[in-house]
């Protein structure tokens, strides 16, 4: 499965590289795929395959119509009518990382409670760059599950500096 | 013994003969013994014819003396005829008999020599090898009955040795699997008590966890309420980000 996401990733990154906006439609899918992490309904509606393809491309097209790129809209379009919704997150992920390399940088997968602000967005990236060595672009994933503080993962490598992790470590302690 | 056999024949038929020799001589049949006496009393009647007449004469004239004097005479030769007819000596026979009897004694015994002696002795031969060979028989059976009875009293002797043998045996294995028993039933005993004490601290390790898991329960329930109360305030969560990012470049420092 991830290297068919890996893929459809390559192809959605050179539709991207033609339209000139990769660091857009990267940053739109990966948008994309936490919204529909965090929908039950919407997932299982596009992944529905007795819903006719056309039928959830229009869902989707009206979804992202005027709040995503017309090539964002159109890859979303084309990965849900190959019936590959389940994939997106992955998909979008590998996207990132190409665009990531692309321009001589890491992602890391940063989850808070809370949205970060700009300014600890920037410090936080440039922190993260300090600390691996090369320069990192950060995703922010808002997941109340981490109840305080940031996870970030950096391809194999997690800090994990939340209050889930403090309270766990203190009930192994105990 | 045939020699014998004939010696006392010819003893007993000479003394026969010579016994008998002395009865023939006083008047061998009753026959002429009558006719003897019959002719003494003619002669007497014609001798004393006339005595007779008188003496008849006087009884019928009542004479008692001539009566008794008939009576007397008549008796007399009364007894004279009784004495023919009296019989011969019981226990001597004629000799006539005794040589008929004697030769056909002998003829006998010269058949039963030639005859029947030999199959008699053939039969108390053959009786007496049967009475032999029954007896050596019974002799060889009480042998054997005997042997029979050692060899049972032996094999008898030898069941009691082999029975009490058995008997010690069987004592002394039911004393050690009584001696086994005891030992496996200490063990068990003592596996037994070891086992509860064990399950007793297992137990009692398991409820002092228990109650300790249950103590940092309700310590991290209590704890998480508080945090939670704590993270609603977005100043918290903005300083937990900054502490994050502050340890971060300090590890990176």
């Amino acid at each position: 499965m991830a290297e068919r996401s890996a893929s459809y990733a390559d192809a959605v990154a050179a539709v991207a590289r033609a339209e000139g906006n990769l660091d857009l439609v990267s940053d739109e899918l990966f948008r994309v795929a936490r919204a529909l992490e965090g929908s039950d309904e919407l997932r299982m509606t596009l992944s529905d395959r007795q819903i006719p393809a056309a039928r959830r491309q229009q869902i989707v097209e009206d979804l992202l119509g005027g709040h995503a790129s017309d090539t964002t809209t159109a890859m979303v379009s084309m990965i849900v009518a190959a019936g590959r919704s389940s994939d997106l997150a992955g998909i979008a992920q590998e996207a990132v990382e190409i665009n990531a390399r692309d321009r001589g940088r890491s992602v890391a997968e940063v989850r808070s409670a809370v949205a970060l602000t700009d300014d600890q967005a920037e410090r936080l990236a440039a922190a993260l760059s300090a600390a691996t060595g090369h320069r990192v672009d950060i995703k922010v994933i808002v997941d109340p599950s981490v109840m305080g503080g940031v996870v970030a993962t950096i391809g194999d490598e997690v800090i994990d500096g939340s209050v889930r992790h403090r309270l766990s470590q203190l009930r192994d302690t105990f | 013994m045939s020699k014998r056999l004939w010696a006392a024949a010819a003893v007993v038929v000479a003394a026969v003969a010579l016994s008998a020799s002395a009865a023939s001589a006083a008047g061998e049949t009753v026959g002429s013994c009558i006719f003897d006496q019959v002719t003494v009393v003619e002669e007497l009647v014609t001798v004393d014819f006339n005595e007779i007449k008188e003496l008849k004469k006087r009884i019928e004239d009542g004479d008692k003396e001539a009566k008794e004097a008939k009576e007397e005479i008549v008796e007399k030769y009364e007894k004279d005829l009784e004495g023919c007819v009296e019989a011969p000596n019981p226990i001597i026979p004629e000799v006539t008999e005794i040589i008929w009897g004697g030769a056909a004694f002998v003829v006998l015994l010269a058949l039963m020599k030639w005859k029947l002696f030999p199959v008699v002795k053939n039969l108390m031969e053959q009786r007496t090898q049967r009475i032999q060979d029954a007896i050596d028989d019974a002799d060889r059976q009480r042998a054997e009955a005997a042997e029979v009875k050692a060899n049972y009293e032996a094999e008898l002797a030898d069941a009691k040795a082999e029975a009490a043998r058995i008997v010690d045996e069987a004592r002394e294995q039911a004393a050690t699997v009584r001696a086994d028993l005891q030992a496996r039933a200490e063990a068990d005993i003592a596996e037994m008590r070891e086992r509860a004490a064990a399950d007793v601290e297992a137990s009692k390790r398991q409820a002092i966890a228990d109650l300790q898991s249950e103590v940092s329960d309700i310590a991290l329930g209590a704890a998480e309420a508080v945090i939670g109360r704590s993270l609603e305030d977005p100043e918290m969560q903005r300083q937990l980000v900054d502490d994050y990012i502050a340890r971060v470049g300090a590890d990176q420092g």
